[in-house]
Order: C-alpha cells, then structure tokens, then sequence
C-alpha cells in the first residue's frame, strides 16, 4: 500500500510534466491537441542520439552520476533535447497548426493533431525501428528505504521526481516574477485584450509551444530513463497526460501539476483494488469522475 | 439451300451428343469428385504456405487414387484470420457445396466459432492445424463438439505443464505469475497456476499484464508482495521487457520461467544476459522422428524451401489425417462418420503408414480388409484424446552470451506422461 503511495507520486512527477505543457497549450491555443504525448518520444529519442553522440565524443562522460544510471552524457542531452524538441514543437506549430488556427476552425485543430500524432509516432518507427531501446541496459536496483512496510525505491525515480520539482519550481517563477510570465497570462485570459496591451501574439504563441516542448522533453526523458524508450511512449502516456490536464483544470499549470500527481497515484492504487487486467481503465475513469462532479477541473476556471 | 443447313446442323447435333455420350460412359466409373472444404487465411503471408501444405496432401491423395476412388477437390476460402470472414467462408461451404469436412481455421479466435456456429450444427467434421487456445478443450469436455472437432497443434496445455516441471526440478516453492492480458496468455497463465498449485508449489500471485501501459511498477510491486522465489512469464517482448526490468529492479528473483513468447533477442538484449542467468524458456518442438524428417525432406523437394514457417507441418497432417478417416469412414460417409473413424487412422496398435501417396494407397488396402493403421506424421505419431487435442514434444532453453540455446528436449511420450501425472 505505502509502496503503491510511493510508486504513484513518483510516476506522477513524469505525468506533471507532460500535463503543464498540455494544458498551457490547450488553454492559449483553444484546443485539445492529442498530439502533445508524441513530443515525450520525440525528446526520448533526442537524448538517445545525443546520448550516444556525445559519449562516443567524450567517452569520460559515459561514467555514471552517484548511483543514478544516468550518465552525464545523458544529462547534457537532457539539455539538448529540450531545446531540440521544443523546436520541434515551433515547427509542427508552423507547418500544421498555425495554419489551421489562421483558418479559425477549432475542430481541425482536434483532428489535426491526430494526424500529427500518427505521423510523428510513425517517422519515429521508421528511423528507429518499432523495437524497445534503453539508454542503459544496466539495472539500477531499487534502494530499500523500509523492511517493514516494505518500501523500495529507485534513485533514478527520486532524481526523476526532484528534476520534475526544480522545473516546476522554475516555470512557476517564470510566470509570476516576470514580465514575461505576465504577457503569458494576460493571453490565456483573453489573447485580444492582452493585444491590445502591447503584447505580441505571435511570440507568447512561439513561447508557449517551447515551454510546452522543453517540459515534454524532459517527462520523455525521465519516463525513458526509468521504463523504457519505444516509439508507443507517446500513445501510452496520452490518456495518463490527459487525464492528469482535465483533473487539474484546462489552463491551471498548478492544476496540471497537482493532476500529474493525482493520476499516478490512481493509477498505482488502482492495482489494491481492482484486478491488473482492469487498471488501464483508470486514467478514464478519473476523467468521467472529474468531468461529472467539477467539469472546468480541481483548480480550473469555468470559462464563459 | 435450306435442307442443307437443317442436315448439318442435325448432324452436328448427332455428333455432339455422341461424343457427350462417350466421355458420360467413360466418367461413370471413376471420375467422380469428393468435395472437402479449406478455410485458411491465404491472404497473409504466413497463412498462403499452410493452405499449400494442405493442397499438396490432397495432391498426393489423389494420385493415390483418390478418397474411395473418388478424386478430391479441395473447395480454399480465404479467412483473413477474422472470425466473421472465416464464418461466412465455412458457411458457405457447408451449406453450398455440401461438404462433409472442413480443414481450418487458423487461430483460435476464428476456429471456435466456425465450431460453434457452423460445422457442429451441421454434423459437419472439423479439424485445425492450427489453434492453440484451451478454451475449445473445455468446450469438448461439455460435449458441445459432438466428437466432431480435431486439432494437430498442441495447446498451451503443454508449455504450461513444461513451464510448471522448470519450477519443480529447480526446487522453487514460491512462483508469482504475469501474463498477458489476452486470450493467449489468459488460458497459459491459468494452466501455469493450476499445474504448479497441484504440484505444491504456492502461486503467489498472478497478474495481467496489459500492453501498451505506461508503467508496469504497479504490477510489478504487487507481485514482489508475495516474495516468491521464481517469476513465471507468459508475455511478449515489448512489454516483457518492461515488466522484467521493473521486477528485477525493484529487487525481484532472478529465477524466471519464460513461455516461448519471450524466445527473442530482443528479450535478451534488453533485460541484459547479467540478469538472466537464471531464466529458463519453454516451448514445443517437432518431434525427433524419422517421419518428421522424411516430410521434411518431401517439403523441400516439393516447394524448393525448408517448412520453417508455422503450421505447415500439423497442416499437412490435418489434411492427411482428415482424408485416411474419410477413407476408413467409407463412400458418402457424414461428418460424424468420417470423425468416427479418426482413431482408425491413428490407433497405436495399428500397421504403420508414412505420411505420402504410398501411404494412403497403403492405408487404403488396410481399411478395405477393416484393419487400422497407425499414422506416422510430420508431427510425429499423432494421437488426439478424447476432446480432439494432440500433445507435442517440448523443450527447455536458457539464453546465453550469443543466442539461446537447448537444455532439455522432451519426447511426446515423456510430454504425455508428464501431463497425465499432473491430471492425478
């Protein structure tokens, strides 16, 4: 049970992630973009190849950090790959959305986004094969922090849970201590006022896809580090991301954390009482609870 | 002018109804045609070389003659292994052209309810080379297949049993077991249960493993409760991976029984051989028979490449078997009858007959003087039981540093015993 508590805060640091970009993304931009999971493979496979780069480069960097089985190879492709991906985020912007956004039609956004997700999710299996890869095939044995209850933990999933913490702390003081952060807000609570203001559209649009990209970088990384790296992240982790962005409130990023946090200790508790074969149906089970009793979610805002 | 025209078109007339005439005297005799029908899913590439396997027995067969000196015509439908497409294509096969025995499916899934749906209803026999689930098992021990229904392909009844003697010879007491949250590993992972729970050995937990979920630490953590000393594994690699990874990593056994899904490189190569020192496979196996040889010998000569894809050898002796009890079973014989005379073509006490057109010719004389053969198949001496099931030879594997490699081959007879000793 306490392990269950334990494994379920740790996932949900990784989902936190994934659901701050989504649910900024979905807030300013004004639609469910189910394209927004397939970022956390696109920012896996980055770090693979800078990964595997830069240790071939420098082999000293394959040395492993303290008992993590990250290597600072992979930290420093970290680094890359959130810029890489949210690159990667401005572009699909350019090419896809913006366009159909130009075009003023919301639902072809929703629609679009599927079609980006298949073909993002598929050159991914084209250039890396639809197989399982590891960034390390070494095991990091899990540390046992009790004998009685039983509680094992992995030092990549406490890294991968502080990582997730100092991200959410940095956006926070981003977006309440800066100027910038205020523009970023002034859109999400009405994009024409916020114009007329002297904010300019097109960057905080720009700004938003990055942050959302880097963040999705990162939650790909950590989940890759501590389960696996395949092209099926990004359809494994949609529903998880999803359910944790509605359960936090469309536009709420502490929502969105909090949500993050609340899926995955569902999902984790859901195995004391439901049989295995039933816990995939968790993350939509969260999302008809919440949709029923809060529909604008816990720290969401009933938009008019 | 006229007179002309109408005399040659009279003669004309004459002569056409002669030369009809000719071939209809010449045709009584022995050119009739037994229909049998095929459902198999040629339109997938693994499924086209079954479906050929089959034609070549009934090749063979006709060139020995024929079934009661009728040649045979085997009637193919394509399945697409999709049960809906596979029961239209019996249906109209049972109810168009009337035949009396159906060859197929291919999966369990599209098997059973041809089974329920059209070939029990109809009085009409069945027999599959390729289905493994024992969910049609248990429909014979209800008697819901009336006899009717076969199968040359083993069920996971014995990877299960073989799974469960791994535990046994290692001493394990204590086995928790995942499997995949589907038909497949659903049937194995109960039968895994079942076998080592009569052989004393605690089941500390069993868990479905569904694909494409996130995270299996959740399954993982729940299975560590029970502090089993072994880990049974019934999945596919994707997600046997992840799940072997997380229980190792968490502190699980490394003692690990692994079912033939796991049989992969890419299995080893990610879990990493350190940790799977320790882990023993399971699977069946052709049996170490001349007669297994010999088809494979004929099967090269015949489509100029070794039959490594799947089912090709229970195919050919599906097709086999199902035409010697057709034979055995006499002229216009039902469904029900040609089933009857099944263990005519296998009974171990009868005259042994090799798996080609000389022994059909051979069986054929037999059955005429009512003897019975023992039929010596690519898959071995076949022999169903009761509910229409064959066992097969097994074998034990462990990875090594480049490959996977034998540790024990299980003959039929010691596959059968084994499984017998579980039942008591």
């Amino acid at each position: 049970m306490i392990q269950h508590l334990v494994d379920g805060v740790l996932v949900g640091a990784i989902y936190a992630l994934g659901a701050i970009g989504l649910t900024m993304v979905m807030h300013m931009l004004r639609f469910a973009n189910f394209s927004h999971a397939e970022l956390l493979s696109v920012g896996a496979y980055v770090a693979l190849v800078f990964d595997k780069l830069f240790g071939a480069l420098a082999p000293v960097l394959t040395a492993k950090i303290g008992p993590l089985s990250m290597s600072f190879a992979l930290a420093l492709a970290v680094l890359v790959s959130m810029a890489v991906t949210a690159a990667t985020a401005v572009l699909i912007d350019k090419l896809v959305f913006k366009r159909i956004r130009e075009r003023g039609e919301e639902l072809s956004m929703v629609f679009a986004s599927f079609g980006v997700a298949l073909i993002v999710r598929n050159l991914i299996g084209l250039a890396f094969g639809l197989g399982t890869t590891l960034y390390n095939s070494d095991i990091a044995f899990a540390m046992v922090l009790s004998t009685d209850p039983l509680i094992l933990v992995r030092p990549d999933q406490i890294f991968t849970l502080s990582a997730a913490l100092v991200l959410m702390v940095v956006l926070h003081l981003v977006l309440s201590r800066t100027t910038f952060g205020y523009a970023l807000r002034a859109v999400a609570e009405n994009a024409s006022l916020a114009q007329v203001a002297g904010v300019n559209l097109r960057r905080i649009v720009i700004a938003v896809w990055v942050i959302g990209g880097a963040l999705a970088a990162a939650a790909g990384v950590f989940y890759a580090l501590t389960n696996q790296i395949t092209p099926m992240i990004g359809r494994d982790l949609l529903m998880p991301v999803f359910a944790a962005t509605i359960v936090g409130g469309i536009g709420s990023i502490y929502g969105a954390a909090l949500g993050g946090f609340l899926v995955g200790l569902a999902a984790n508790l859901a195995l004391v009482v439901l049989p295995s074969g039933y816990a995939p149906s968790m993350p939509f089970l969260i999302i008809l609870a919440v949709l029923t009793l809060r529909p604008h979610g816990l720290l969401g805002v009933a938009r008019a | 002018m006229t007179n002309n025209r109408t005399r040659r078109r009279a003669g004309a007339a004459l002569a056409l109804a002669l030369g009809a005439a000719g071939i209809a005297t010449g045709a009584a005799a022995q050119d009739c045609t037994t229909k049998v029908g095929a459902v198999l899913p040629t339109s997938v590439d693994w499924g086209r070389p079954i479906a050929e396997t089959a034609q070549w027995v009934v090749d063979q067969v006709n060139e020995a003659g024929g079934v009661n000196d009728c040649q045979v015509e085997m009637i193919l439908r394509d399945t697409q292994v999709d049960p809906k497409v596979g029961v239209d294509a019996a249906k109209a096969l049972v109810d168009l052209d009337g035949v009396q025995l159906l060859i197929g499916a291919v999966s369990s899934g599209v098997s059973l309810p041809i089974l329920t749906s059209v070939t029990v209803p109809a009085g009409v026999m069945q027999m599959s080379c390729c289905t493994s689930s024992t969910a049609l098992t248990e429909l014979a021990k209800e008697g819901k297949t009336n006899g009717l229904w076969f199968r040359t392909f083993a069920t996971s009844g014995v990877q299960a049993a073989v799974g469960a003697k791994v535990a046994q010879d290692q001493g394990w007491k204590k086995v928790a077991v995942f499997y995949k949250n589907d038909d497949w590993g659903q049937d194995i992972g109960k039968l895994v249960a079942q076998n080592l729970e009569s052989m004393g050995i605690e089941v500390t937990a069993q868990v479905a493993i569904n694909d494409g979920q996130p995270s299996y630490r959740a399954e993982a953590a729940s299975a560590l409760s029970g502090q089993p000393d072994a880990v049974y594994m019934a999945l596919y690699p994707n997600e046997g991976t992840a799940t072997a990874r997380e229980w190792l990593a968490l502190g699980g056994t490394q003692n690990m029984i692994l079912a033939n899904s796991l049989k992969s490189e890419e299995f080893r190569e990610n879990v990493g051989m350190q940790y799977l020192e320790n882990a023993w496979g399971t699977d069946t196996a052709s049996p170490r028979a001349d007669s297994a040889t010999a088809f494979v010998d004929a099967y090269e000569a015949r489509f100029d490449s070794p039959p490594n894809g799947p089912g090709l050898a229970n195919s050919y002796d599906a097709t086999m078997i199902a035409l010697m009890a057709m034979e055995a079973a006499g002229e216009d014989a039902t469904g029900a009858e040609i089933a009857a005379a099944v263990p005519r073509v296998t009974d171990p006490e009868g005259t042994p007959v090799t798996a080609d057109a000389e022994g059909f010719a051979k069986a054929a004389e037999i059955f005429a003087e009512g003897g019975n053969v023992m039929y010596q198949g690519a898959t071995g001496n076949v022999r169903f039981d009761e509910y229409g099931d064959v066992s097969a030879p097994a074998v034990i594997w462990k990875f090594t540093e480049d490959g996977i490699e034998e540790v024990e081959y299980l003959s039929l007879e010691e596959v059968n015993d084994f499984m017998a000793s579980l039942q008591d």
